[in-house]
C-alpha cells in the first residue's frame, strides 16, 4: 500500500512548472471571506480570470480529455495541481461551479458527440461558469418527483417551473437542469436533462436568505438562489440523454456529488481551529493546554482524519478505475457529520466567541463563526445525512439479496 | 498512490482465510473459549508450521522478514475468527520487543524459537490497579551481584496462561529501573490463576521469590528494557488494531447476511431503516478502522515517523471492535447472544482488546501529545 502519490522526477519537473506558472499567472490581490456572501465582484473576477488562464493552458479540468478542452493528464498530475493551488490557498476550479466536475462529467457520460464538442470546451477551459439546478419546493430529498415541465414545441422545449438552493452570487452562463418531459410515463421515466444558456428569456433568478450557503466543495458559493422559468424556449440540442432519459443523466452526477469524487485536501476549518487554538491564550495558556479543550480537539482530529482517508480512498478509486458501491455516500456522511458535530465542539472550546465576527470578540477572523452557521446547513447538499444512508443501505444490500449499483461515471 | 493490496499480500490472505476456515471453525473457537470443554491442540500445532509466527522476525533469526503491513493482513485474518494467541503477545508483542533491546545472544537465543512456534513468550506489564505506564510496575527485582530475585503480582495478563515464557516488567530494588526479565512460566515461585467471566484470556500472575540472572534480562540490564517496550508496542499497535478491523469486518458480514435472511412482520429485518442505520454505523466503524490501521501500517513500512497514526488506529479500532459488536448485537437480538451463534466470540474479545497495550483514552492522550498540542 501507499497513501501518498509517489513523486516521480517528471512529476517534481511538473511541480516547479507549475509553482513559475502560478506564481507569473495568479492574480495579486485574492482574499478569502470567512462567509462566502461576501464574496465581491471584483473578488470574482480574479477568480475568474485566474479560472481562464487555468483552462487555457489545460489545467482548469486536467484529467478530462483534450478533445473536449480538458488537460489530459493523469492523476499523479492532478495531484501536483491541487496541492500548489492549496498551497496558495486556493481551489481548482477557484470559484463555485457545478460545470466542470458535475454536469460536465455526465455529458462526457450521456452527451452525443456533437453536444459533447459544443456544450464541453467552455466548460473545461473555464470560459462559461455554470450551476446546478436540481431541488424545488416539492422535490428534494426525492428529486424524481420535481414538477417544472418541458414540453416539446417544434424544434424546441418550452420550460416552466421553479428551482430553489441553487448557484452561488454574481450570476452564471450556463444552467443544467432535470425537468418532466412526460406527464403520463412512469417515475423515473419521465425526465429530461437540460444544459440552457442563462441569458434566455423568461429566466428570473432571486437571491435567497438562509443562515449560510453550504456548498459541498472549498470554493464558497456565496448566496442560494431561486429560480424561475417561465415558457424558457429551449433548443432540443440542449437536452443531453434523450427525451424521457433524464434521469440517468442525473444518476452521474448524483454519484459524483454523493462524494465518489473524493479529495486529497486538507479541510480548512480543521487547520483554523486548531492554529487559533494553539496561537490564542487563555488565562495565560494556550486553549491546547486546556485540558478539556484537548479532549475536544482530539475527537475533532480523529473524525476530521477518518473522513480525510475515506475521501482519499474514494479519489484512489475513482482515478484508479476501481468502481465504487457504497463508499461516495459514506464518504459524504461522514463528513456532513463531522461538519455538524464541529460546530458544537467549537462552541465547546470557544464559547460565545463561536457565534461572533466582531473582529475583536470573535474568532479566527469569523471563521468559527461561520463554521457554526455552515455546519448545520452542510447536512443537505447533494443528499441529506438520511438520504447518504439510504443509498449506503441499498448499495450493501441490506435486506436484499440484489445490490443496487452506482451511477455510471464513464 | 495505491491503497491494494501486493498480489502477495492477497496470496497470504486467501491462504490464511482457509487456514483459519479449516483448521479453526466456529466449533473449535467454541471449545477453545469454553470455561469446560479441553482445548484442541492441534490447530495450534499447525499453525506453527505455517511460518506466520516468524511474519516480522528477520530472515536472520529464522523469520520470514516481513512488513508490517504483511502483518496486519496476517492478522486481520486471524482476527476475523477470531483465533486465539499467544500469536500477537508473543510473534509480535514479545518478538518486537526483542529485536529493540535484547543482546544479539539473546535475540539468537529467542527469535527464532517464537517464529517455529517452539516458544511462546507473553508480556505480562499490568498490575493490580492496571495501567500501561512505566510509573504502574511495582513487581520488583532484588538484584544481589547477577543474581535477580522477583516478587509482587502482575494483573489482567493477556494470554499469559498459555505462555511457555514471560517477559516481565519489574522494578529494581536497588536502582529503581524499570526493565523486563525473561522467565520460564513454570519457574519456582509462579503461580497463574485465570480470570473468569467476560475477560477473554486473562489471567493473574504471583510471583514469589522467582529467581533469574542476568542473562534474563533484556539487553542484560533492567536500564533501557522499558523504552524497548515502548518502541516495540508503537509498531505492535497498528498490527493489533488490524486484528480488530478482522474481528469488526467479521461481524460486519454476519449482520449484513442476517438482515437478509431473518424475517419479521413479514419481510427481511434489513427492510427497516432503524436496522440497517445499525449497519450502516458498523460498516463506518469497521472501514474508519481499516483505513487508519493500514496507513499507520504502511507509515512503519517507509520507516516514517509513525506516533500520531499508531494512537489513532488504536483509538479507532478499539473503539470500532467494541462498537461494532454491539451494533451486530442490535441487529441479532437474542440470537446474538446466542454462545453458539458465534456473535459473543467477537463481543469477548473486543472488551479485552479494547484495553490492550493501552485502552482509547490513554491513546487520545499520547495523540495530543504527538500532534505537539
Amino acid at each position: 500500500m501507499d497513501f501518498e502519490p509517489q513523486y516521480t522526477p517528471e512529476q517534481e519537473e511538473f511541480r516547479q512548472e507549475v509553482k513559475s506558472w502560478m506564481k507569473e499567472n495568479m492574480p495579486p490581490g485574492i482574499v478569502h471571506p470567512a462567509d462566502p456572501i461576501d464574496l465581491t465582484e471584483e473578488q470574482y473576477q480574479l477568480r475568474r480570470e485566474f479560472g481562464r488562464r487555468l483552462g487555457a493552458k489545460g489545467w482548469l479540468w486536467s484529467t478530462a480529455s483534450p478533445e473536449y478542452g480538458g488537460g489530459g493528464l493523469d492523476v499523479d498530475h492532478a495531484v501536483v495541481l491541487e496541492e500548489e493551488a492549496e498551497a496558495a490557498g486556493l481551489t481548482i476550479p477557484p470559484f463555485y461551479d457545478s460545470g466542470g466536475r458535475l454536469g460536465g462529467a455526465s455529458i462526457v457520460v450521456w452527451g452525443s458527440e456533437e453536444q459533447k464538442k459544443f456544450f464541453l470546451p467552455p466548460i473545461f477551459t473555464g470560459e462559461v461558469r455554470t450551476w446546478q439546478l436540481l431541488s424545488e419546493p416539492e422535490a428534494g430529498s426525492d428529486l424524481a418527483n420535481v414538477k417544472s415541465t418541458a414540453v416539446k414545441d417544434g424544434d424546441d422545449y418550452i420550460i416552466n417551473g421553479q428551482k430553489v438552493y441553487v448557484g452561488s452570487s454574481l450570476g452564471c452562463d450556463y444552467m443544467w437542469t432535470l425537468t418532466v418531459t412526460d406527464t403520463e410515463a412512469k417515475r423515473h421515466e419521465n425526465l429530461g436533462w437540460f444544459m440552457i444558456p442563462s441569458t434566455l428569456p423568461g429566466i428570473t433568478v432571486q437571491p435567497m436568505d438562509l443562515l449560510i450557503s453550504g456548498g459541498e466543495s472549498g470554493a464558497g458559493s456565496g448566496v442560494k438562489n431561486t429560480v424561475f422559468f417561465d415558457n424558457v424556449r429551449v433548443p432540443a440540442f440542449n437536452l443531453i440523454g434523450g427525451h424521457n432519459e433524464g434521469w440517468k443523466v442525473a444518476t452521474t452526477h448524483l454519484e459524483l456529488e454523493h462524494g465518489t469524487g473524493g479529495k486529497i485536501s486538507r479541510n480548512p476549518v480543521v487547520d483554523r481551529l486548531f492554529d487559533y487554538c494553539r496561537t490564542t491564550n487563555r488565562r495565560g495558556q494556550p486553549i491546547t493546554k486546556d485540558e478539556d479543550a484537548r479532549e475536544k480537539l482530539i475527537d475533532v482530529h480523529i473524525e476530521q482524519e477518518i473522513v480525510r482517508l475515506f475521501q482519499l480512498r474514494n479519489y484512489w478509486m475513482r482515478h484508479s478505475g476501481i468502481s465504487t458501491t457504497y463508499e461516495g455516500p459514506q464518504a459524504s456522511y461522514m463528513r456532513k457529520t463531522l461538519g455538524l458535530k464541529m460546530s458544537r465542539h467549537i462552541l465547546d472550546i470557544l464559547g460565545p466567541a463561536a457565534l461572533t465576527f466582531d473582529p475583536e470578540l470573535g474568532a479566527s477572523e469569523g471563521h468559527m463563526e461561520a463554521h457554526s452557521r455552515a455546519g448545520i446547513v452542510a447536512i443537505h447538499p447533494g443528499g441529506t445525512t438520511d438520504i447518504q444512508k439510504v443509498i449506503m443501505s441499498r448499495r450493501i444490500g441490506i435486506g436484499r439479496e440484489v445490490k443496487e449499483k452506482a451511477g455510471a461515471l464513464g | 498512490m495505491d491503497l491494494s493490496l501486493t498480489p502477495e499480500q492477497e496470496m497470504l490472505k486467501t491462504a490464511v482465510r482457509s487456514f483459519v476456515h479449516q483448521e479453526y471453525p466456529k466449533e473449535t473457537l467454541l471449545q477453545i473459549a469454553s470455561p469446560t470443554e479441553i482445548s484442541p491442540e492441534e490447530p495450534w500445532e499447525q499453525l506453527t508450521k505455517t511460518g506466520w509466527l516468524g511474519i516480522l522476525i528477520p530472515t536472520e533469526y529464522g523469520g520470514e522478514g516481513g512488513s508490517f503491513t504483511d502483518a496486519g493482513v496476517l492478522f486481520e485474518e486471524l482476527g476475523r475468527g477470531p483465533v486465539p494467541g499467544p500469536h500477537i503477545s508473543s510473534a509480535v508483542v514479545a518478538a518486537l520487543t526483542l529485536l529493540e533491546g535484547a543482546t544479539e545472544e539473546q535475540k539468537n537465543e529467542w527469535l527464532p524459537r517464537i517464529a517455529s512456534g517452539e516458544v511462546r513468550m507473553v508480556a505480562a506489564i499490568t498490575e493490580e490497579e492496571f495501567g500501561w505506564l512505566e510509573s504502574d510496575v511495582q513487581v520488583t527485582a532484588e538484584q544481589t551481584g547477577g543474581r535477580l530475585t522477583l516478587n509482587g503480582s502482575k494483573a489482567y495478563v493477556f494470554d499469559g496462561e498459555t505462555a511457555t515464557h514471560l517477559m516481565c516488567a519489574v522494578r529494581s530494588k536497588n536502582t529503581n529501573d524499570v526493565g523486563l526479565v525473561i522467565v520460564p512460566a513454570d519457574s519456582v515461585g509462579i503461580t497463574i490463576r485465570h480470570l473468569p467471566g467476560f475477560a477473554w484470556n486473562q489471567c493473574a500472575i504471583d510471583m514469589e521469590d522467582v529467581a533469574a540472572d542476568s542473562t534474563n534480562v533484556l539487553g542484560e540490564e533492567l536500564t533501557g528494557g522499558w523504552t524497548a517496550l515502548e518502541r516495540a508496542s508503537l509498531k505492535a499497535i497498528p498490527v493489533i488494531s488490524a486484528y480488530q478491523v478482522g474481528g469488526s469486518q467479521a461481524v460486519y458480514e454476519l449482520s449484513v447476511d442476517y438482515s437478509r435472511t431473518r424475517h419479521q412482520f413479514g419481510t427481511p429485518i434489513g427492510r427497516f431503516q432503524r436496522v440497517q442505520d445499525q449497519i450502516i454505523n458498523l460498516l463506518n466503524a469497521l472501514d474508519a478502522a481499516r483505513w487508519t490501521a493500514y496507513e499507520a501500517l504502511w507509515k512503519l513500512d517507509i520507516g516514517r515517523d509513525a506516533d500520531d497514526s499508531v494512537h489513532l488506529a488504536k483509538t479507532v479500532a478499539s473503539e470500532g471492535y467494541y462498537e461494532a459488536c454491539n451494533f451486530a448485537h442490535e441487529v441479532h437480538a437474542g440470537v446474538g447472544s446466542m454462545t453458539e451463534y458465534g456473535l459473543t466470540l467477537h463481543t469477548t474479545a473486543s472488551r479485552t482488546l479494547y484495553n490492550y497495550l493501552g485502552d482509547p483514552k490513554l491513546h487520545r492522550r499520547r495523540l495530543a501529545d504527538a500532534l505537539g498540542l
